[in-house]
């Protein structure tokens, strides 16, 4: 998640003069430099898969080490009427739907998911812009919902459909791993933090956690799990709310 | 009498002083808007909005009629409105300090592809060119202080003649001196790995693989710190040298790290 959508919105109000807003969401990714810049994302992509070739687990952090505080950002409250039925009667009503190229669709409640073998894991959380901090993230291992759906033989991206219309275009947010990431065994799907139930700031009533990729990897508000075999027909194409709008890297291990 | 020119710089030499220069450029541009999004900087894993940072500059109040900037070391502060120009939340107002451009539709994505672009180009140029200098014994002839120089004598006798501006003359001004000897040293061997290491510390994905640099660096917040701070020793190292180019003839050096080509400047009459 990123603070971008607050520090832009607060930016359009305050002054205009700055352009920032002007020419977002129509880049042009056929453009000769964003060609250049998604070669260098495929090299450094290749890179990253090179030294994780072994599997290795992220670094997992003692609970004495969970920060005090953890930043509320992208959207902290998504707005729509919907949602707040969804929290009025505590999420009771809430479905994830797990679709598309599996062999079993699933609709699972949320005590559903807390019945199921969970994970719980303290790491760190890095945002893109820099800032990090600690938390307990408690949930269902992806990969275990996955082995529950089934996956067809053409499955091979896993994609993260969210509860939260993004205000700067409108579209609700978005994100995807292919099946590597969604089967590590510390992706999971989150359902409590820090031993609480999830905040709504935080995603509630269910977020991603892939922790070997940074923040705005890390879905919250999910509504709706998809497997696909390729992401070009979903958004803009990109895998991502902020890969569509931002140039943000698909692959986003650092 | 006139000392005739010679080759200095081989064109390996040249090559990656001039993609060097470009990538490091590109980088602490790129840098300096990737750092002002989240000026703050921490020690250890966790680094946030609040909690204390031993450097920011950001507003002293965000929900103020007229913004004030403040830069903060440590717990001292000092009111910067107006010279760093004006802080609208974390971030931008070292933008417009720095008076990097913003392009109209800037983005952080591209800006962090860019980075990492060039980074590729500073640590693959980085490794061809110290293998060159390993391989060519270029670095054993030309960049090793000799015993002789590092004598106390010698050692003063350099001091004072960098203070009094004094470069060196005739067959003299063929060799690297001392203290371009060891700052060429530290920079290659020191100071680029470190931003390099640190920078990499920040990626899930290199530290998921290697643990070990949250050691080295003491936590996340520690690495990004060091690779800013490291930055910034980088471009006092540019500034210095580029003053020296100045000082000790900027044609002469110009030419020869465009040409390779270099006559040293004619020793002075008795």
């Amino acid at each position: 998640m990123s603070l971008l959508v607050s520090r832009r919105s607060l930016l359009g109000g305050l002054a205009a003069t700055v352009p920032v807003l002007g020419g977002c969401g129509r880049i042009d990714h056929a453009a000769p430099a964003s060609q250049l810049l998604d070669l260098a994302d495929g090299f450094t992509r290749h890179m990253q898969r090179l030294i994780l070739s072994g599997r290795p687990l992220v670094r997992e952090l003692k609970p004495a080490e969970i920060s005090a505080f953890f930043p509320v950002t992208g959207t902290s409250m998504p707005p729509s009427d919907d949602f707040r039925r969804l929290l009025d009667g505590e999420f009771r009503d809430w479905r994830l739907r797990v679709g598309g190229l599996v062999e079993r669709p699933l609709a699972l409640s949320l005590a559903e998911l807390q019945a199921m073998p969970a994970r719980t894991q303290v790491t760190l959380h890095q945002c893109d812009e820099g800032w990090s901090a600690v938390a307990q993230w408690t949930g269902v291992p992806l990969a275990t919902l996955l082995q529950k759906s089934g996956l067809q033989r053409n499955a091979r991206y896993v994609v993260f459909h969210c509860l939260d219309a993004v205000p700067l275009d409108g579209s609700n947010y978005y994100e995807s791993l292919d099946l590597l990431d969604a089967m590590h065994p510390q992706t999971i799907l989150a359902y409590a933090m820090n031993g609480k139930s999830l905040p709504v700031g935080n995603g509630a009533p269910l977020r991603l956690r892939v922790e070997l990729q940074i923040g705005y990897k890390n879905a919250k508000f999910i509504d709706r799990i998809e497997v696909v075999d390729s992401l070009r027909p979903i958004g803009r194409g990109r895998g991502g709310w902020w890969e569509d709008y931002d140039h943000a890297v698909w692959y986003a291990g650092l | 009498m006139s000392t005739p020119a010679d080759i200095r710089h081989p064109w390996p030499v040249r090559l990656w002083h001039w993609l060097n220069a470009f990538a490091m450029g590109v980088l602490l541009l790129t840098g300096l808007l990737l750092f002002d999004i989240h000026p703050r900087l921490y020690w250890g894993d966790d680094g946030h909005v609040g909690m204390p940072a031993f450097f920011s500059i950001a507003a002293a109040d965000r929900n103020a009629p007229v913004l004030q900037t403040e830069l903060q070391i440590g717990s001292h502060r000092w009111d910067v409105s107006g010279t760093i120009g004006l802080a609208v939340d974390d971030g931008f107002g070292a933008r417009d300090f720095l008076a990097v451009p913003a392009p109209e539709d800037w983005d952080f994505g591209a800006t962090r592809g860019w980075h990492f672009l060039f980074a590729w180009l500073l640590v693959i140029g980085g490794l061809l060119y110290a293998g060159y200098l390993l391989g060519s014994g270029r670095l054993t002839r030309l960049w090793w202080p000799t015993r002789g120089e590092l004598g106390w004598r010698s050692v003063v006798h350099e001091l004072w003649a960098h203070l009094r501006l004094r470069g060196a003359r005739g067959d003299a001004a063929r060799r690297y001196n001392l203290l371009q000897k060891l700052s060429y040293l530290a920079v290659l061997f020191v100071l680029i790995p470190v931003i390099v290491l640190s920078g990499l510390t920040l990626s899930n994905s290199v530290t998921a693989a290697f643990p070990d640099l949250y050691t080295l660096f003491g936590g996340r917040q520690s690495a990004r710190s060091v690779h800013f701070l490291a930055a910034m020793l980088l471009v006092l190292f540019v500034l210095v040298h580029v003053f020296q180019v100045f000082v000790a003839g900027f044609r002469r050096l110009m030419r020869s790290m465009l040409t390779g080509r270099y006559a040293p400047p004619p020793e002075l009459p008795q």
